[in-house]
């Protein structure tokens, strides 16, 4: 059973149709590539995957279960970075990573995780929120997080803002997690750290899924080109 | 560089951003003070009925609402509108500079729009100086265009000084705090703290005014609410005043400048201090972000709350001696009870304002989850295992909270001010206060409504606030058609102690708080979040 099935997902704000028929699966300890052009859907799709929106048509499902209908007890599992982190700028980020934590219902571990990942990524946790770099302020979301011990980790571009020693970091933690059988969901634009993470791949394109394989299968279709140079085309919408 | 460089740009751009608000604003505010000062001749179309308002008007709860009386030996319709509509219209034009200000100050730099601008060949001071310019202007139009209107409908005892004495005391009332703004943008680093010190400084000075204009004395002259009001406005037409407190608000708007100039962008003057590692175990919940959110509002309306009530309550004493001054108010207690039925006129009056005043904290409680979600920081929170109402529930059990808390210690605080009068009674000063809670809920009800089906529309909930505000300030002075009362929720709430205390309205009221906020929660369940 996948982690995450979509099925003819169509997501319709009023007259604009953001998502046109997606089918996206992710299976138990992958990690899932969601690429596209701005603008193409992806944060939509994820929206719609965490019940933050709801669904125009199609099934959206984690764990064999409907993500709207379900989402209270689906979300125990799962961790989420935005890929724009707002946090309240009154709050320190020690306190945002408790309170986050303790909403998702934590285990046991999440103390010494929590300290770990605040000493890897190098976060200072007492400063008041609207006092950090947008790169820390991302740290706070990530450290959010990775201390729990959800089995799926949605990402939606976690690596923007950071600098390469942290973007480093975060791709070692990735390929931990992956070890260890976790499944992540990845939306990024940094085509380097696709090709180092990524086991499948799906690209979007004006609400369409265009793309979607294994690394193998898209290398084939690049067919001796860069995988950059087929990203570059199939943005462009040359391919079609 | 020079300081001003890019002035008229920005000003350009302020005034494009803002031409459907301010054209809402210059409308609704001069159409309404021409609208209201046309309805008065029909009202008062004798003499016997103007001498008739004047004593409805020189009763101390009147003069704690609107300010002092002049004029009585002599009263114009022109006079009577002004005493009674004035201080009305300087609320509007306040809340408007407030927000005008702080919009183009520390809203905008709190959301980073503010620091692009600086990147472009601008002055330090252009942005700053376009905004005061900008809602000069807007005061400055609506002055005048309430003026011509007034000079058009011609009431009787118009004149042109008079006319020119309300329409810029609106406007002067109204720009001393945009300049008061104008300096907490510079000395608060949010732009929800400004807010909230700009409205808390504005009901300090109503109260500083209240308490002036109730003992003639000099106070009022402290407060920029009261200095406008002693323009006697179709009377004595005080312009030198107008003067004097347009100097003063230029004088803080100089003030903010410089402290403007002199610190960084995005700072207040105090600076952020290291704090916790961890976060507390009262924050490790759905209620205890709702309530970590809001505990600065309710405790910030908690001291409100306390002065407000002792503020009016100092005032019961010299109930006694305005009675004793005044012959013709004499002749009219006679008879009756005596003073008493002034102070139960007082104590009516006093908690319909306390009521209003707490809808404020209810209304911001109830709304605070939409503007957490219009600021993005709600999805995160969803995204854990959190549901919508479990949250929503939080912020729900915080603007109830919000609701008793106000209403009993306003209560409280009046008691203990007037205690050594002897002429209050803490069971009914309860009964009279608490029997506005569930008017209150109705308006949580219509928020949480308006966040669950209209989220873009949740400005509406002051369009019915505004309402239920020019309802119980009317309903003091006339008779109002019982429809237009009923549909305000206050308007329906029995007037203890001087009616008689009745469970239906207040069951009805109840019943329509629970089904709007249920309905609102069903439908903020299933919508699509920003
Ligand atoms: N609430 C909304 N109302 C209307 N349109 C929306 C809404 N949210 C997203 N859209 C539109 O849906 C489309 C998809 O947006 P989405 O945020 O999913 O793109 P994305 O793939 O995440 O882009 P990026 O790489 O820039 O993050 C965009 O055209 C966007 O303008
Ligand atoms: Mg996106």
């Amino acid at each position: 059973m996948p982690v995450i099935e979509i099925k003819q997902l169509v997501k319709k704000f009023g007259k604009f149709t953001a998502l046109d028929g997606v089918d996206f699966e992710l299976d138990e300890g992958q990690v899932h590539a969601y690429l596209g052009p701005n603008g193409a859907g992806k944060t939509t799709t994820i929206r719609v995957l965490l019940g933050i929106l709801r669904a125009t048509s199609g099934s959206v499902s984690m764990f064999g279960k409907d993500a709207w209908k379900h989402s209270v007890e689906l979300h125990k599992r799962l961790a989420y970075v935005p890929g724009e982190v707002n946090l309240w700028g009154n709050l320190t980020g020690g306190e945002v990573i408790d309170l986050m934590l303790s909403l998702r219902k934590p285990d046991k571990h999440h103390k010494e995780r929590r300290e770990l990942f605040l000493k890897r990524f190098e976060l200072d946790p007492s400063k008041k929120c609207h006092t950090y770099s947008k790169g820390n302020r991302q740290k706070v979301a990530l450290v959010a997080a990775l201390a729990s011990d959800a089995e799926l980790f949605v990402f939606d571009e976690p690596s923007s803002g950071l600098d390469p020693l942290m973007e480093k970091v975060f791709q070692d933690i990735v390929l931990e997690l992956k070890k260890d059988g976790k499944s992540v969901l990845l939306s990024s634009h940094i085509l380097s750290e696709v090709e180092k993470l990524a086991d499948k791949i799906s690209i979007i394109r004006n609400g369409k899924i265009i793309q979607s394989g294994t690394m193998d299968e898209i290398s084939k279709v690049a067919a001796g080109r860069s995988l950059e140079e087929l990203f570059l085309s199939e943005y462009n919408g040359k391919e079609q | 560089m020079k300081p001003l460089a890019g002035f008229w740009l920005y000003t350009r751009f302020i005034l494009e951003r803002e031409r459907i608000i301010s054209a809402i604003w210059i409308v609704a505010m001069a159409a309404s003070a021409v609208g209201f000062a046309a309805m008065y001749p029909s009202l008062f179309s004798t003499s016997t009925e103007l001498s008739g308002m004047a004593q409805t008007m020189n009763t101390p709860a009147m003069v704690a609402l609107m300010g002092p009386v002049y004029g009585l030996d002599s009263l114009t319709t022109a006079m009577v509108m002004a005493q009674t509509c004035l201080i009305w219209f300087a609320i509007a034009s306040a809340i408007m500079n407030i927000f005008f200000v702080n919009r183009y100050t520390r809203a905008d730099e709190e959301l980073g729009r503010l620091e692009m601008f600086r990147a472009l060949p601008m002055g330090r001071l252009a942005n700053i100086a376009a905004t005061l310019f900008c809602v000069l202007l807007l005061n400055v139009l609506i002055a005048s265009l309430t003026m011509a209107g007034l000079l058009a409908i011609n009431i009787g005892g118009t004149s042109i000084h008079g006319a020119f004495a309300y329409s810029f005391a609106i406007g002067a009332i109204g720009f001393s705090f945009a300049g008061i703004t104008l300096l907490l943008a510079q000395l608060v680093s949010s732009s929800r703290g400004v807010l909230g010190a700009a409205f808390a400084l504005f009901g300090l000075f109503y109260i500083i005014r209240a308490w002036g204009d109730m003992q003639g004395n000099d106070a009022s002259y402290l407060s920029p609410i009261g200095l406008g009001l002693k323009v006697s406005a179709f009377y004595d037409n005080n312009l030198w005043l107008l003067a004097v407190l347009f100097g003063i608000a230029i004088l803080i708007t100089i003030v903010a400048g410089v402290v403007y100039v002199k610190r960084d962008l995005g700072a207040g003057v105090i600076p952020a201090k290291p704090g916790r590692k961890h976060a507390s175990p009262l924050l490790k919940s759905p209620f205890g972000l709702a309530w970590r959110l809001t505990r600065g509002a309710v405790a910030a309306w908690a001291i409100a709350a306390v002065v407000a009530g002792a503020v009016y309550g100092s005032i019961v004493g010299e109930l006694q001696s305005f009675l004793s001054n005044n012959a013709m108010m004499q002749q009219m207690v006679q008879g009756s009870d005596g003073g008493n039925s002034l102070v139960n006129d007082y104590i009516t009056m006093l908690f319909s304002i306390m009521a209003l005043l707490a809808a404020v904290p209810v209304i911001n409680a109830a709304m605070k989850i939409h503007s957490e979600e219009k600021h993005g920081r709600i999805e995160q929170v969803y995204a854990t295992a959190t549901s919508r109402i479990g949250l929503y529930a939080g912020f729900i059990v915080i603007a109830l909270l919000q609701s008793v808390l106000f209403m009993v210690l306003s209560t409280l605080g009046m008691y203990a001010s007037g205690y050594s009068t002897g002429l209050l009674v803490l069971t009914d000063l309860f009964k009279a206060s608490l029997v506005y809670l569930p008017a209150l809920w109705v308006m949580l009800g219509v928020s949480v409504a308006l966040v669950g089906l209209l989220p873009r529309l949740s400005v509406a909930i002051w369009v019915v606030y505004a309402y239920s505000f020019v309802i119980i300030y009317f309903g003091r002075m006339f008779k109002l058609p019982d429809w237009a009362t009923n549909i305000s929720p206050f308007g329906s709430v029995p007037q203890l102690p001087v009616a008689d205390f009745n469970a239906v309205p207040l069951a009805v009221l109840a019943a329509i708080a629970v089904a709007l906020t249920l309905v609102g929660l069903a439908a903020y369940r299933l919508r699509d979040l920003r």
